[in-house]
């Protein structure tokens, strides 16, 4: 009887990538439908992973729904220029969904997009809200998409440390019930170890990003690999 | 001293000594713990389906991923449970699920309940033991994870819905395995709630360490193996059998 | 003294008509009995007489229970919007959900002020705290006794009734004594089990306005319906002429309460033997069956509802032996406790117990007692060693 065992998976977008995690039946990438954390000491391209992964997938026409924790959209926009992924018109599409916990919209949106939501770092209540419409928002029309939170770090800075954990442990279910594969990001030793530990206990993937070397310490279906990466102007390669 | 089936090749083995054969003591509880993604999980699903094909009931209590999870990362090792489901030899709790936003299919033997509700956890965990009772006094039961339930309560009320839990499962004659990520609590909680268990078994990514409470003997049991996860499940290497005692 | 109902049934009895106004009540279950319902039953209850509460929920999300009353078939939304019932919501807020209901406890350091606001807004009302427990773990033990005095005296101000739900986890007894010192009725919610739960029952420990009686009842909870009141029946069969209908009038109370419903099984030309036992906190209904074998098929269906049977016989009738032992058949297939009334023992040739096991052949499972009825000898016996073997005590 042949096992025919595969593990769906979505394109990483991270030259090398997929080739690092290729299993048996040969394809590599992010298994769909899970949930990964990506982790490392602070400055070793965390949020350029993310940000390449959800290029990738809006390239792909997989919709994103975004949160970002630690830069404001015009910071959020610069950064994806500065390797060439505009992302300007996936809002204009509604297949970026931002939500945006940092900029001050007081003045006037920075976006007149309707898939741009502000929302409060400090107001979990507020950003869970948030989600719960983006993630029907989004799945409504989409069987697959991506989830992005850069970053868990700054969420926990703001907020009460188990209160982020359970939030983030309903942000997990929800994605995952609508098919969605979400990436959360988080800086190193940025909490304390019960905290770090809960969220890797979470989390189905964990990849750790040291500044030299890509350390896939666990996957679905596969085991541990690792590898050296660069980044680059196109952004990391493996 | 009984001991029944494991469903973990090479664990049997590993087990063997003067007092017992192999495999996990009947009726008794083991925690299984370490560090996060060693195993765990996969152990606990592992020995549930060991327990199915040998026609033994399981109450499985999931707390960190829904039933439909549960059923899709049995089906990455081909441990197919539908057919449990039907005929009811399996009775799911799921504890996470209304967290998702999802609509959730119930049915006689699959009912939820909440991690925040710890009066109603037990509440559906005495149905589940009458009901898998029914079907045989040899039953297995999983709890998949504490750590939800360390995330959702004070460390005091997760010791208190342990031990009631435990106390249940071991008057209907269960034989119960629970799982926890070591590091999500102080070391204070982590220590008394190792020490409500008979048994441990800690997998730590290479070594897998069992330590068996024999307590009608007065003796405690230690073996230690090598393990790997394949796409079969969890197996313990023959080659490096430690019995350390 | 203004008694409210609770609209559980028996329990007012038990309470002596009802709660006063401002008195507190706590709910003391064991793990594993169901409990919730206690306190939505009688919110739901008091509403519907007219008066406005609240819900202090920590465990469980508001819409959470409005759908649970749905299931017990009753509207809790309707009264919301009447205005007539609010949440204290203690639940949403600790896992990231927008809060529902008048009062949401962002902190739980701000669970005592909350409530003496939602206490005050309600007089001649009625609170539901579900649940004690969760805040024992998280605010420290002697601060959750002043918390219950601080609640209670305000409570009795403004003749609001509070209801707690608590979980008898493994806590002090210290600590559960001062508790149950603190609030004016005990009602212990707890479980009959033979290795798994097989039962649940109810029981007033404690009532500072009345004597309780130490009753427990068996109950279930229905979807819909609420909390119901189990009557076990018991059966009392054998061949004819063994002395059960004697038997049957020996063991009642003088009160009879019948389940019309199973009344109305059986044709009215048969006469049947119906009483009810009220004794020690046992309550249950009797049905003597007729002995002669053409009433066979009816012991069938009595004894799908039975609980638990003596089988008589006629100790100086040995050849009626095997009639009993078929009727023990009739009622072996649905597996229930059973004794064997060894009746007329005064009568000449009359066999003693054990002789009896032997020429029926029945296995040290199933006890024997000796009775002579008429006298009213043994039959206290026979009513609790049936007893024991139905509750295991």
């Amino acid at each position: 009887m042949v096992n025919k065992k595969m593990i769906p998976r979505i394109e990483s977008g991270i030259p090398g990538f997929d080739e690092l995690t290729s299993s048996n039946d040969g394809t590599g990438g992010i298994p769909e439908n899970t949930a990964t954390l990506i982790y490392g000491p602070p400055k070793t391209g965390k949020s350029i992973f993310t940000n390449q992964f959800t290029y990738k997938g809006l390239t792909n026409e997989e919709p994103c729904l975004y949160i970002t924790t630690d830069n404001g959209y015009k910071q959020f926009k610069t950064n994806m220029d500065e390797f060439n992924w505009p992302i300007e018109k996936y809002l204009d599409y509604n297949t970026l969904y931002l939500i945006d916990t940092i900029s001050d919209v007081s003045q006037g949106k920075p976006s007149q997009s309707e898939s741009y939501i502000p929302s409060y770092i400090n107001n979990p209540t507020d950003i869970m809200v948030k989600v719960g419409s983006g993630v029907n928002y989004i799945s409504k029309n989409n069987q697959r998409f991506r989830s992005v939170i850069d970053s868990a770090t700054t969420l926990l800075a703001y907020n009460e440390n188990m209160l982020i954990i359970r939030v983030l442990k309903a942000y997990l279910m929800r994605v995952n019930e609508a098919g969605g594969t979400p990436i959360i990001a988080y800086t190193q030793e940025s909490a304390d170890s019960i905290v770090e530990t809960m969220l890797k206990s979470m989390v189905d993937n964990i990849i750790q990003l040291d500044g030299e070397n890509m350390y896939i310490e666990a996957m679905k279906g596969i085991g541990k690999r690792s590898s050296p990466y660069q980044i680059r102007d196109s952004g990391i390669t493996l | 001293m009984i001991n029944i089936q494991s469903g973990i090749p090479g664990f049997d083995q590993l087990t063997v000594s003067e007092l017992a054969e192999g495999g996990i003591p009947e009726k008794s509880t083991t925690l299984i713990y370490g560090p996060p993604k060693t195993g765990k999980s996969i152990f606990c699903n592992q020995f549930t389906y060991s327990g199915l094909s040998n026609q033994e009931p399981c109450l499985y209590v999931t707390t960190d991923k829904g039933i439909k999870q549960v059923q899709r990362d049995m089906m990455d090792f081909q441990w197919l449970i539908q057919n449990y489901i039907q005929n009811q030899t399996i009775y799911f709790i799921d504890g996470i699920s209304h967290l998702s936003g999802g609509k959730f299919e119930g049915r006689n033997n699959i009912v939820s309940s909440s991690v925040s509700n710890p009066a109603d956890l037990m509440v559906k965990v005495g149905l589940g033991t009458r009901n898998v009772y029914k079907t045989s006094n040899h039953f297995r039961s999983i709890l998949d994870s504490l750590n939800t339930l360390f995330a959702f309560n004070p460390d005091q009320m997760v010791i208190r819905i342990l031990k009631a839990y435990l106390r249940r499962i071991t008057e209907a004659g269960g034989t119960g395995l629970i799982s926890y990520t070591e590091g999500i609590t102080d070391p204070k909680t982590e220590k008394e709630l190792i020490s409500l268990f008979n048994n441990t078994i800690r997998l730590n990514g290479h070594y897998i360490h069992i330590k068996s409470d024999y307590a009608d003997f007065n003796e405690v049991q230690n073996f230690e193996s090598a393990y790997t996860i394949t796409d079969k499940g969890i197996v313990v290497n023959e080659n490096n059998f430690k019995n350390i005692n | 003294m203004t008694l409210k109902k609770t609209h559980i049934p028996k329990l007012d009895d038990f309470l002596g008509g009802g709660m006063p106004e401002g008195s507190s009540i706590l709910f003391s279950a064991v793990p594993g009995v169901e409990c919730e319902a206690f306190g939505y039953q009688i919110l739901n209850g008091i509403i519907e007489d007219g008066n406005r509460g609240f819900i202090f929920t920590n465990v469980t999300d508001p819409n959470n229970i409005i759908y649970e009353f749905k299931n017990y078939g009753w509207d809790l939304e309707k009264y919301l919007d009447e205005e007539k019932v609010f949440f204290v919501d203690g639940s949403s807020k600790f896992i990231g959900l927008p809060t529902i209901g008048k009062y949401s406890i962002d902190e739980i350091n701000q669970t005592e002020e909350i409530i003496l606001k939602a206490i005050e807004d309600i007089p001649n009302g009625v609170g539901i705290i579900n649940n004690l427990s969760t805040l024992i773990d998280y605010l420290d033990e002697d601060r959750i006794v002043k918390i219950i005095s601080e609640w209670n005296k305000k409570a009795k101000a403004n003749n609001t009734i509070l209801v707690y739900i608590f979980t008898k986890w493994d806590y002090k007894t210290e600590l559960i004594q001062n508790i149950k010192n603190n609030v004016d009725a005990v009602v212990s919610l707890n479980s009959i089990e033979e290795r798994v739960i097989i039962g649940q029952g109810f029981m007033v420990t404690n009532a500072s306005w009345n004597h309780p009686d130490n009753k427990m009842v068996l109950f279930f909870v229905l979807q819909p319906g609420g909390i119901k009141i189990y009557v076990p029946k018991l059966l009392v069969t054998g061949p004819y002429n063994a002395g059960k209908s004697s038997f049957v009038k020996s063991i009642s109370n003088k009160s009879i309460s019948v389940d019309r419903m199973a009344l109305e099984k059986f044709p009215t030309t048969i006469a049947m033997d119906i009483g009810h036992v009220d004794r020690d906190g046992f309550v249950a209904d009797i049905f003597g069956t007729p002995g002669q074998e053409r009433f066979d098929l009816m012991l069938d269906v009595l004894a799908k509802e039975a609980v638990g049977a003596f089988i008589m016989v006629d100790s100086s009738a040995p050849q009626t032996f095997g009639r009993a032992k078929e009727m023990i058949n009739k009622t072996q297939s649905e597996s229930i406790p059973k004794i064997i009334v060894a009746n007329k023992q005064d009568l000449p040739g009359a066999l003693a117990p054990e002789k009896i096991r032997d020429v029926m052949k029945l296995d040290d499972t199933i006890p024997i007692v000796p009775t002579i009825v008429i006298e009213n000898n043994g039959v206290e016996t026979a009513l609790k060693t049936l007893l024991k073997n139905l509750y295991g005590e």
